[in-house]
């Protein structure tokens, strides 16, 4: 398919909630859309563009925003999707995509516990990888190895 | 059903009576059973008399520690679990080559089971306190080998965000095993070395 015919088709189902596409070797391209819109995104990208298999959920700390990227798999197309959003603010949260791909449940229970990204009507937001009650976001930049004992303090109630 | 033939020894029930052997009448009686037997009627009240001065004079513990001890090493049942990389080696000790169980050493699948615990690899604070559970569930008297460095001291992954920096945090350790993994050799001598630290145990 050629590139051009792809981003029509994209701009045609997406509209003006996709804000760029940038391409990626060996995938359809980056998708960044608006967070606020995430889930006319999805809804349109699993049921019209046919990206059935959600991969992988995934966050990233920029320092000045955080970014959650989703990989998308479609059979169809044999093809991969990239998408992302770029949240800004000191609680970052966007809608779930659970709802869509149920595969993405414990993807997102991951990203929340080590990247601090909330989200929106998630059906079981818990801890996936740390205690419950665990303190932190170990993934975040602003996050300094701790000496053992610190980490002990904050986790002693576990 | 008819009755029993007169000529067969009554079950012994308690308040009766023993039963007396037809044979006793008929055939010519045994005299070293009857010596063994007088003996026995015998030995078994000096012997707990002088057993119950003994106690008396020196204190139950005294007594009966040793023969604690000396049941205790010789069977000691590791818990069978393996928690990282350790847990291979930790098999290896018991597949054919090594053999661990000439030792006396029977992984068991149950806490309830065993008396010793071997924690062989990270812990993390997410299986911390299952642990700690684990090792409350298992019967006293009851001992923990901490098994390479990352159960010792955190290991590699001492600063890290999830990992425990030694299993001494949550339990008591009785002996550390030094290696990154040990060797199967290493574990053994880990063992011995703990059968001694019973055989010596005091209180
Ligand atoms: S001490 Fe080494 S081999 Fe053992 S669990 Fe830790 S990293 Fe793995």
């Amino acid at each position: 398919m050629a590139a051009e015919e792809w981003a029509q088709e994209l701009a045609r189902h997406l509209g003006d909630r996709m804000i760029s596409l940038t391409p990626f070797a060996r995938t359809l391209g980056r998708v960044k859309f608006r967070p606020e819109a995430a889930r006319e995104i999805f809804r349109a990208v699993h049921d019209d563009l046919g990206f059935d298999h959600l991969s992988m959920v995934g966050g990233i700390d920029w320092v000045d925003r955080r970014e959650v990227i989703y990989t998308l798999w479609s059979d169809r197309r044999v093809a991969y999707l990239f998408l992302s959003a770029d949240l800004v603010g000191e609680a970052p949260h966007i809608e779930t995509a659970s709802a869509v791909w149920p595969g993405a449940n414990w993807h997102e229970r991951e990203t929340w516990e080590l990247v601090g990204i909330q989200f929106d009507h998630h059906p079981d937001l818990r801890h996936l990888l740390m205690p419950d009650g665990y303190a932190f976001n170990p993934l975040l930049r602003s996050f300094k190895l701790h000496e053992p004992e610190e980490l002990e303090v904050k986790t002693r109630h576990v | 059903m008819s009755a029993a033939p007169e000529n067969l020894p009554r079950p012994l029930t308690p308040g009766m009576p023993p039963p007396v052997l037809p044979m006793a009448d008929a055939a010519p009686a045994i005299p070293f059973l009857e010596i063994e037997a007088l003996r026995a009627q015998q030995f078994i009240p000096a012997a707990k008399e002088a057993l119950g001065a003994m106690i008396a004079e020196q204190g139950r513990d005294r007594l009966t520690r040793p023969v604690f001890n000396w049941a205790g090493r010789n069977s000691l049942f590791p818990l069978h679990w393996g928690l990282a990389c350790c847990a291979i080696e930790f098999a290896a000790a018991f597949g054919a080559r090594w053999d661990a169980e000439r030792f006396g050493v029977v992984p068991r699948s149950s806490p309830r089971q065993c008396d010793l615990m071997i924690v062989n690899g990270t812990v993390t604070w997410k299986v911390a306190h299952k642990l700690v559970t684990l090792y409350e569930q298992m019967p006293e008297p009851k001992w923990v080998i901490a098994m390479g460095n990352c159960a010792t001291g955190g290991g590699p992954f001492r600063t890290a965000y999830s990992v425990v920096p030694g299993v001494d945090k949550l339990v008591p350790v009785d002996l550390y095993i030094a290696g990154c993994p040990p060797r199967p050799e290493a574990m053994l001598d880990g063992i011995l070395k703990l059968e001694q630290l019973i055989r010596e145990r005091k209180e």
